[in-house]
C-alpha cells in the first residue's frame, strides 16, 4: 500500500467510525475497530444502501464526485480509498 | 462452488423473519374491498389507511361507469404496444387532458408509473450524461438512472447545499446534468425545496425532472403537485407521475414544455416494448382527472383528514415525519417493534404500511399511514384510537 492510499484509508476509517456512531442506530454493528483492511460488506455487514449513504459523507469530506458505478467492486476501506484517489485525480 | 439459486437463501432468511410476529406485512390479502377506505382481512372489517388512495376515487360512480363503457365499446385490452399495434383514440385523449391540466404542450402516457420513470430516464439520459439524484428518491427513479448508462451521483435528501456542491464539482459537465427529485416523498411525506432547486439548476444550466407520483391531486391550487404549489411548475423541465394513487387507476405519464418529449416514443424502450394501457384504465383515469379538476372539495377533505390524524398522533407522543401531509409516517423504536405494532393494528382492524430498512430514510422502521379524502371522521378517529392502544 503506498503512502497516499494508507493516509486516505486511515482518514476513511475514522470517518466511517464516526458515521456509524451517529447513524443507522438500528442496524449498525457494535463498537469495533475499523482499519484499512476492514471489509464493509462481510465484516460490518453494511448493505449497498448503507454504503451509498456513507459515500455522501466521503464525497463532501474529500470534495470529490464519486459515481455509483465506481462502488460496484468496493469491499474494503482500501478499495474505497483507491476510488477516492482516482476521483481526486480525475477532478 | 456457488450455484445459481444459492442467492435465494438470503431472501428466504429475510422473508421468514417477516411473519415472526404474526402476519407477513408483504403478504396481506384483502378478502373483499367494501369501499375506498374499508376492506375485509381474515374475515375482519378493516379501515384501510395504507392505500395511497388520496382522493378516494376508486369507487367513484362516474369513474366506474367510464370504465364499464370503455370495456363494452373497446374491449378488455389493447394486446400490444402503441408503436407496433397502434394507439387507441383514448390514449391520445388522455394525453391531451394531461397536457391541458398541466398547461404544458406535450404529454406522454405509459402503462405503469414504474415504466414511466424507466421510459423517461432512459430516453433522456445516456452515456456521458450525468444525473444528480436525491438520496431518498424512489426505486423506479434509481433504476431508470441505472438503466440509462449515465453517471449517477446522489445528493443528501432535500439538502440544497449538498446539491449545489455536486453541481459545482461537475464544472462544464453541468450542462449535461439532469437533477432528479420527487415532489412529495413517499415514505415520510416531506416535500422537495423546489424553488431553491429550480434556482440552482438554472444557475448551472442543468435540467430538472420532478416525480409528482404522491403529490398529484394533493398539492397546488389545480392539484398538479408540489411544483405548482411552490409556483415553479413552468420552470420544471419534465414532470412525471402515476395514475395509481390520486387517480385510482394504473399507469404513468410525463409532461413537458420541451418538444423532444414527442420524440421519446422512438427511443424509449420501456414505452416501445410494453403493451399500452387498457381502454378501461385510460377511461377511468380520464374521468378521475376530470373529478380532480372539478371537485376541489376532495382536496380540502383530504387535508382536513390529514391534519386531524397528524396532530392526534403527535399529541399521543408518536414521532412523526417532519411535515404535515396525507402521508403520515410513525417512527418505531426498531424493526421488531414495527412488526409487532403493525400486527396489533391489523388485528385491531386498521391496515397501514410497514416500511423497513434498507428502503427507508436513515435506516429506520416506520408505520406509514396514507390518508384519503374518502375517510370519514369516524374512520380517522378509529385509526387514532388503535394507535393510542399501542401505547397502552
Amino acid at each position: 500500500m503506498n503512502q497516499e492510499t494508507e493516509k486516505t484509508s486511515t482518514r476513511l476509517a475514522a470517518i466511517l467510525t464516526d458515521y456509524l456512531a451517529n447513524n443507522w442506530t438500528e442496524s449498525s454493528p457494535g463498537k469495533r475497530t475499523i482499519t484499512a483492511t476492514t471489509n464493509m460488506v462481510t465484516e460490518l455487514q453494511l448493505d449497498s444502501f448503507q454504503v451509498m449513504e456513507f459515500m455522501l459523507e466521503v464525497e463532501d469530506h474529500f470534495d470529490v464526485a464519486i459515481d455509483l458505478e465506481s462502488l460496484a467492486n468496493v469491499q474494503t476501506i482500501t478499495d474505497l480509498a483507491n476510488v477516492v484517489i482516482a476521483a481526486r485525480n480525475d477532478g | 462452488m456457488k450455484r445459481l439459486l444459492d442467492k435465494f437463501q438470503a431472501v428466504e432468511q429475510l422473508r421468514s423473519g417477516l411473519n415472526l410476529e404474526g402476519e407477513d406485512p408483504t403478504g396481506v390479502v384483502f378478502d373483499s374491498i367494501n369501499s375506498a377506505t374499508e376492506g375485509v382481512v381474515s374475515g375482519r372489517t378493516t379501515v384501510l389507511a395504507g392505500t395511497n388512495n388520496y382522493l378516494g376515487l376508486t369507487f367513484d360512480p362516474a369513474c366506474i361507469e367510464a370504465g364499464i363503457q370503455a370495456l363494452n365499446t373497446r374491449g378488455t385490452g389493447t394486446t400490444g404496444s402503441r408503436m407496433a399495434n397502434g394507439s387507441y383514440a383514448l390514449h391520445g385523449a388522455l394525453e391531451s387532458d394531461l397536457a391541458d391540466f398541466f398547461q404544458c404542450p406535450h404529454a406522454m402516457v405509459f402503462s405503469t408509473g414504474y415504466t414511466a420513470n424507466l421510459g423517461v430516464l432512459t430516453a433522456l439520459l445516456g452515456k456521458d450524461d450525468v444525473v444528480l439524484l436525491d438520496s431518498d428518491a424512489h426505486a423506479s427513479l434509481f433504476d431508470g438512472c441505472r438503466m440509462s448508462g449515465a453517471d449517477i451521483y446522489r445528493f443528501k435528501h432535500n439538502d440544497v447545499q449538498s446539491l449545489e456542491r455536486r453541481l459545482e464539482r461537475l464544472k462544464d459537465r453541468a450542462g449535461r446534468c439532469l437533477v432528479v427529485v420527487e415532489g412529495m416523498y413517499s415514505v415520510l411525506g416531506d416535500c422537495a425545496p423546489l424553488k431553491e432547486i429550480v434556482a440552482l439548476k438554472d444557475r448551472f444550466g442543468a435540467r430538472l425532472l420532478v416525480d409528482e407520483a404522491h403529490s398529484l391531486g394533493v398539492f397546488g391550487e389545480r392539484g398538479c403537485g408540489v411544483a405548482e404549489a411552490l409556483g415553479v411548475l413552468p420552470a420544471v423541465d419534465f414532470v412525471v407521475g402515476t395514475f395509481s394513487k390520486s387517480l385510482g387507476a394504473m399507469g404513468g405519464f410525463c409532461v413537458s414544455h420541451h418538444d423532444v418529449l414527442g420524440l421519446f416514443r422512438y427511443v424509449s424502450r420501456p414505452f416501445m416494448f410494453t403493451a399500452s394501457p387498457s381502454p378501461s384504465v385510460a377511461a377511468t383515469t380520464r374521468e378521475a382527472l376530470r373529478q380532480l379538476r372539478t371537485r376541489p372539495e376532495l382536496k380540502e377533505t383530504l387535508w382536513s383528514n390529514a391534519n386531524r390524524l397528524y396532530f392526534a398522533l403527535r399529541d399521543l407522543g408518536f414521532e412523526l415525519g417532519p411535515e404535515i401531509s396525507p402521508v403520515i409516517a410513525v417512527r418505531c423504536k426498531d424493526r421488531e417493534t414495527a412488526l409487532s405494532d403493525w400486527n396489533k393494528l391489523l388485528n385491531a382492524g386498521v391496515y397501514v404500511n410497514m416500511m423497513l430498512p434498507p428502503a427507508t430514510p436513515g435506516g429506520a422502521s416506520f408505520l406509514r399511514c396514507s390518508v384519503s379524502a374518502a375517510h370519514t371522521t369516524a374512520q380517522i378517529d378509529t385509526i387514532i384510537k388503535k394507535f393510542a392502544g399501542l401505547r397502552g
